[in-house]
């Protein structure tokens, strides 16, 4: 009842003269027309561009740390081989993998369709998998544990609501979803303190995370002048202003600076 | 027409005896002779038993037999041992469990050991003794599924029964309030205590747990670590491993606090309630796989697991659930410890003898 109450704040200054039973009985039927159906924004896929681009650090490159699970001798086994720190992968030239690359501005006043596939997190050798990962607003987030060990995932929202679940060996797949935009969301395992990832929840479906060779690829984009956002988990975020035009790949190449 | 029958008997007694009552009451359900006196084993309290109901060497006995009887369910085939198997640490194994015509129910069968010394039976806490427990199953369609008056006139029509009844309670022959009475008599006596824990804590046998155990022990009633004690209780003289009320622990929980089973919530419309269930014993608990009100954790492990992890969230989660720092060897002595909560199995509850 609360939730329907705030959903409809003047209905009830207007219904709160006839008493709260009465407000309440009437919230949830009156709240349909009150809410006006979405009006989604349809891309013409016979006119759109690309940004293609890659990401590079310019700095030195960080030594990979070993990961100690021995704390938990059914993680050691179950991940099959050494475990290294993710949280800022670099290759030899430079190119900078697991950076969240996405649309942040230029879409105003336009709203997406969240699609109904889920993104999905797998919970295999006490690792999250994927290391960094995008989320459309509303779009079902599933949680698989492929583990012989009980995980429990825990998204750290600010925006969103943080919230975290049990998943045991064989447990059915945990289905949630990210209302809200925001970059990027913390997660880590309650159990296993070197679990984590990022979800980068964005409410349009423009945003990819760069591979192991720095580069990632945002297709079908309407033409139009947008902020580039790029997010890395030990860089922090860049941004740039992108022209996008029918046909053509817009090109960005994103450096970040050395300390 | 079973209403009909319960109209008229009702009608009958109350003219009879020119009772206000109702029906129940017209035929004293409290057992006849000298009370026989249950001694709970090592680690329990005295039992607190109903003045109106002390039980006797018969009712025990008569309890015990209609405990094991599948006249008590709609086509003869389900006792109370069925889901309340002595052999399964008086659980039936099962996630929930399998009634009437194969109906699955929606939660898991908990012990009935040691149900005597709880307030509230049931997962949510719906009945408040073991008396008004026993007419539930019977009656509930995915259980046992047969009417009262069908299971009275069942067991009126068996002479031996009848005589029995009398026996016990004096004339009247057999009432659903002395059924419900000799169950619970009987389950009364079916109690666990003297585990190696008992034995430990209670009797000062210092070798009777192993290190891990002991390790995990203290892991239980620490209150910055496990924090199992806070509502699975140890007092000083006895353990009842429970604290007798319902908690949130986020089992079951979904998205956003929705829960499919409320718990205690429908008893009481409060709001701490939702999702709340009833903290079970853990007497036994290594025998009595799977765990929690809907078998969701399938090993002891797993229950630590989730506690470890601070289980599920949702808005009305325990403030006492947590997430709890622990590795993998605390959580390993956490489960032995549990393992030494066996208790020694309770004599005379297995079926017996003479009635089928
Ligand atoms: C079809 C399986 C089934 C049968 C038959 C059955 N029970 Fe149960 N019993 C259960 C389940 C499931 C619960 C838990 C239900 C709940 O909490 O809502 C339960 C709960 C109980 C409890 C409460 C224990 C506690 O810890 O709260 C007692 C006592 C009990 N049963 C006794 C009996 C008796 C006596 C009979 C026979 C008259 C019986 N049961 C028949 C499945 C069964
Ligand atoms: C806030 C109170 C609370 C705390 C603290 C707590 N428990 Fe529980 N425990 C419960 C409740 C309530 C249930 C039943 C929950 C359900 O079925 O939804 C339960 C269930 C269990 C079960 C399953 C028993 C069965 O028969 O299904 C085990 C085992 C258990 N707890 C062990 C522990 C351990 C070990 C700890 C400490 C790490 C602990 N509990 C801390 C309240 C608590």
């Amino acid at each position: 009842m609360k939730l329907q109450r705030f959903a409809v704040p003047s209905l009830l200054a207007v219904m709160s003269l006839l008493g709260c039973k009465l407000a309440e009985k009437s919230a949830s039927p009156a709240a349909t027309p009150i809410q006006p159906a979405v009006q989604y924004f349809k891309v013409d896929e016979a006119h759109v561009g690309t940004i293609k681009g890659t990401i590079r650090f310019a700095g030195k490159k960080p030594v990979a740390k070993l990961i100690d699970m021995s704390e938990d001798p059914a993680c050691v086994e179950a991940h099959k081989g050494k475990a290294y720190d993710e949280s800022l992968v670099v290759s030899r030239d430079g190119s900078v993998a697991n950076a969240f690359v996405y649309i942040e501005k230029g879409f105003e006043g336009k709203t997406f369709e969240a699609p109904t596939t889920p993104v999905m997190i797998d919970q295999r050798g006490c690792w999250f998998r994927p290391r960094v990962m995008g989320i459309q607003t509303g779009q079902p987030l599933q949680v698989v544990n492929s583990d012989p060990v009980t995980h429990n995932i825990h998204p750290m929202g600010t925006v969103n609501r943080e919230w975290n679940h049990s998943q045991g060996p064989g447990d059915e797949p945990i289905l949630r979803k990210f209302p809200k935009t925001e970059v990027m969301i913390p997660v880590k395992c309650n159990i296993h303190s070197w679990m984590h990832t990022f979800i980068g929840a964005v409410d349009n479906p423009y945003f990819a995370v760069s591979g192991d060779d720095g580069s990632f690829t945002l297709p079908k984009l309407p033409p139009g002048t947008y902020t580039l956002a790029v997010w890395q988990e030990k860089l922090g975020t860049l941004k740039q202003q992108i022209e996008v035009t029918e046909g053509h790949d817009s090109v960005a190449s994103i450096t970040y600076k050395g300390q | 027409m079973n209403r009909l029958l319960t109209v008229l008997r009702c009608t009958v007694a109350a003219t009879l005896l020119v009772t206000i009552s109702g029906c129940k009451t017209a035929v004293s359900a409290k057992p006849i002779g000298p009370t026989f006196a249950i001694q709970p084993p090592l680690g329990l309290p005295p039992l607190s038993i109903p003045p109106e109901n002390p039980p006797t060497v018969a009712s025990i006995a008569l309890g015990r037999a209609l405990f094991y009887d599948v006249r008590l369910s709609n086509d003869n085939s389900i006792s109370c041992a069925t889901c309340h198997n002595p052999v399964l640490n008086f659980t039936d194994g099962n996630k929930v469990s399998h009634g009437f015509g194969g109906h699955v129910g929606v939660r898991n069968a908990p012990p009935i050991v040691n149900a005597a010394y709880l307030r509230l039976q049931f997962w949510d806490g719906r009945a408040a003794s073991l008396e008004e427990q026993a007419a539930f199953p019977i009656s509930n369609p995915v259980e046992m599924n047969q009417s009262h008056d069908i299971s009275v006139a069942k067991l009126a029509k068996d002479p031996e029964y009848a005589a029995l009844f009398n026996k016990t309670f004096g004339p009247g022959g057999v009432t659903l309030q002395r059924i419900e009475n000799a169950l619970a008599s009987f389950e009364r006596t079916v109690l666990s205590g003297d585990s190696a824990f008992d034995r430990y804590l209670f009797r000062g046998e210092r070798d009777a747990l192993t290190p891990s155990q002991i390790r995990g022990f203290r892991i239980f009633i620490d209150t910055k670590r496990g924090n199992c004690s806070t509502c699975h209780t140890v007092n000083d003289t006895y353990a009842l491993l429970t604290d007798g009320k319902a908690h949130n622990i986020g089992v079951g929980a979904g998205d956003a606090g929705a829960f499919s089973d409320m718990g205690r919530y429908p008893q009481t419309k409060a709001d701490a309630d939702r999702g709340a269930f009833m903290t079970p014993s853990l007497r036994d608990v290594a025998r009595t796989a799977p765990y929690m009100h809907d078998g969701s954790l399938k090993t002891l492990k797993d229950v630590v697991d989730f506690y470890a992890g601070g289980g599920n969230s949702n808005p009305y989660l325990d403030k006492e659930i947590r997430t709890i720092v622990l590795s993998a060897q605390d959580r390993q002595d956490l489960v032995a410890f549990l393992e030494s909560l066996n208790g020694t199995p309770p004599a005379n509850v297995g079926p017996p003898k003479t009635v089928r």
